[in-house]
């Protein structure tokens, strides 16, 4: 009975553990992504099969295109959408932690509090970048061409950041559910009319302008611009001012991080009320 | 409060829901764990055992009342509570997705204790556990028994001086039953102090020092096992009678024997008396001048069961009775694995 016997009280390192709590929760997380990779499959089978789509079915009608490929034009808005769909991952897996009781152990151990969290999210950016670089991959194989290749890399990582604040939004819908079926159900409704009323399948000019004013300017819309921007590198001032009606990289760009900025701050901030809450 | 207590809990109340379907889960609990006892809190489904753990292990803030456990209170300091605690609650909580092995050290690593006893002990505790084979399974595979023995090998991780069991031996077969219960006897004989929910009565008489009684989110009674059982008279008598009709009618022929009054529990008649053997006979005497024949007739050291079905009017182990006692109202808003 070695183990049961009391002996002596085992010493705990002191110190703060708020990274290395946070790297622990990654690493169980990235294990569990590991034992089923069918998710992860299963999350790659929708952006590939939307690329294939759109490039091959659609890909030949779409105009405005101002000369532009429409490959090119469209990885970036899967990109953006992959990186929603994945963050959605954030909120199932916290949902089925507390569903199944998992989430008790955590919070009865003295393990930094942040670390369910940022342990999470963590695990997910890791996995929201093998997703995006895949896609990138599945694109190149079917003619995307990134004309500048620094570009490309700066858009991967805004786009890391803002599947990031993605998944804030997904953490505080999964600990306010706390059922996975029920974060589906919140999930389309949402990505959906976010996704399609926005520059990443088609250029905005020939919707309706009510739809037009919304899908100009609405996050997800400034996102897909700022990488498309960063990945076609120098365009004629006709074809930005078509595309995005005229805005710079620069400028683009610095929108997107004050909104991603914005919604890690404002959802980071409820996801750890409510995950301090849960047992109140 | 004394520093010898490793659990204290003073007037804790705990409601859940609003308006028509409240449910007042704790309506004053009070209680202590002096250390290196155990104590058992016993009480059918819904008494509010659960939600008395929750609030001791930090995992559910009380409405109103205190708590302290090794002299630090469970509100006010939840980080100090929690590194001197270990859980194991009411429904396995490990992570199907690891193994045996990875769950524990996940939980050793997050205790922050150094890399070579987070090794060490996760080894000995799958050794202790019976789980040396199956330690490198994922945890989904495992059959209910082994999951209570992981779940409960991961609230063992840190030697924690204080134990929570939330009804351990729940769904296990009568051996794996008894194998665990020597388990907890060698933590304890070892110095943990131990607060233990359950709704078996032998197993609160076999391992508690003390009992606390719980009902409908009350304490209704608290003692050692014999204190209980005293209570009651030191024997009881049963009388079995051929049908319900004649056992109601004994209870009023019977009346004004023994201590209490009889209670009727199906065809038995039950009734406690400090000598049995007199009372026996005027049972006999009794019944017999009444006109009503006995079916069979036992005296008997009383149980916990007595004890309990005394105190509140039903069986402990009974949930049927419990659900009727307790008014279907009562228990709605579901429950939630806690
Ligand atoms: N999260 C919750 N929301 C609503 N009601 C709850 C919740 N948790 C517990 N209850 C209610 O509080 C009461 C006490 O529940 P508790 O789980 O503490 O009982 P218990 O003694 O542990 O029962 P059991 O033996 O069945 O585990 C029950 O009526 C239960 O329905
Ligand atoms: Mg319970």
């Amino acid at each position: 009975m070695t183990a049961l016997s009391a002996g002596d009280r085992l010493a705990r390192r002191g110190g703060t553990h708020v990274v290395g709590d946070a790297l622990a929760m990654a690493r169980r997380n990235v294990l569990r992504l590991l034992r089923a990779p069918d998710q992860v499959m299963f999350t790659l089978i929708s952006p590939i099969m939307f690329t294939l789509l759109f490039r091959y079915v659609f890909g030949g009608a779409i105009g405005g295109l101002h000369g532009l490929d429409y490959v090119t034009y469209l990885i970036p808005g899967i990109a953006v959408q992959t990186a929603i769909f994945s963050a959605g991952t954030t909120g199932f897996a916290l949902a089925d932690d507390i569903k199944k009781g998992f989430i008790n152990r955590l919070r009865s151990l003295p393990m930094a509090r942040s670390a369910v969290l940022t342990g999470r999210v963590t695990a997910d950016s890791l996995n929201n970048l093998i997703q995006i670089v895949i896609l990138v991959l599945v694109g190149v194989a079917v003619g995307f061409r990134p004309q500048s290749i620094p570009g490309l890399i700066l858009g991967i990582l805004l786009l890391l950041l803002f599947a990031l604040s993605a998944s804030f939004v997904f953490a505080l819908v999964g600990m306010s559910v706390s059922s996975v079926e029920a974060v589906n159900a919140a999930t389309f409704p949402v990505v959906f009319p976010l996704t399609f009323a926005s520059s990443a399948f088609v250029p905005t000019q020939t919707m309706p302008s009510w739809l037009r004013g919304f899908a100009d300017h609405q996050p997800v819309s400034v996102i897909i611009n700022a990488v498309r921007s960063l990945v076609l590198g120098d365009i004629s001032p006709s074809v930005r001012e078509a595309l995005f009606a005229g805005q710079s990289t620069v400028s683009l760009v610095l929108q997107s991080v004050a909104w991603t900025a914005g919604l890690i701050l404002v959802f980071g901030a409820l996801s750890v009320r409510k995950y301090r809450r849960l047992g109140s | 409060m004394s520093a010898a207590l490793a659990v204290e809990a003073d007037g804790l109340v705990k409601t859940f829901g609003k308006g028509d379907g409240q449910v007042r889960a704790l309506d004053g609990v009070s209680l202590q764990v002096p250390m290196g006892t155990v104590l058992g809190l016993l009480g059918p489904n819904g008494a509010g055992k659960t939600t008395a753990v929750n609030i001791l292990t930090t995992l559910l803030k009380p409405d109103a009342g205190r708590a302290e456990v090794v002299g630090v209170d469970v509100v006010k300091h939840p980080a100090r509570v929690r590194n001197q605690i270990g859980l194991a609650g009411q429904f396995a909580a490990i992570d199907e997705n690891l193994t045996g092995e990875e769950n524990l050290a996940l939980v050793g690593r997050l205790n922050h204790l150094a890399r070579s006893d987070v090794r060490a002990r996760t080894r000995s505790l799958l050794s202790d556990f019976g789980l040396s084979d199956a330690g490198g399974r994922l945890a989904k595979t495992y059959s209910g028994g082994m999951r209570r023995r992981l779940d409960l090998a991961a609230a063992l991780v840190a030697r924690p001086p204080v134990l929570f069991l939330d009804e351990p031996t729940t769904g296990l077969d009568p051996r794996s039953r008894v194998d665990l219960w020597k388990v907890i006897e060698d933590l304890v004989a070892d110095g943990t102090s131990l607060l233990l929910t359950t709704q078996y009565l032998e197993e609160a008489d076999r391992l508690a020092d003390r009992i606390s009684v719980v009902d409908h989110g009350r304490v209704i009674a608290e003692g050692t096992s014999a204190e209980l059982k005293s209570k009651l008279g030191s024997t009881v008598v049963e009388a079995r009678m051929a049908d319900e009709d004649a056992a109601e009618q004994a209870i009023g022929a019977l009346k004004s024997i023994g201590d209490h009054d009889p209670a009727r529990d199906g065809v038995v008649v039950r009734l406690t008396a400090s000598d049995g053997p007199a009372a026996l006979s005027e049972v006999v005497r009794a019944l017999d001048a009444s006109g009503l024949v006995l079916a069979g007739l036992q005296v008997r050291e009383p149980s916990l069961d007595d004890v309990f079905l005394s105190l509140t009017g039903h069986r402990a182990e009974d949930g049927q009775d419990e659900e009727i006692a307790a008014g279907a109202d009562e228990r709605r808003g579901g429950r939630r694995s806690g």
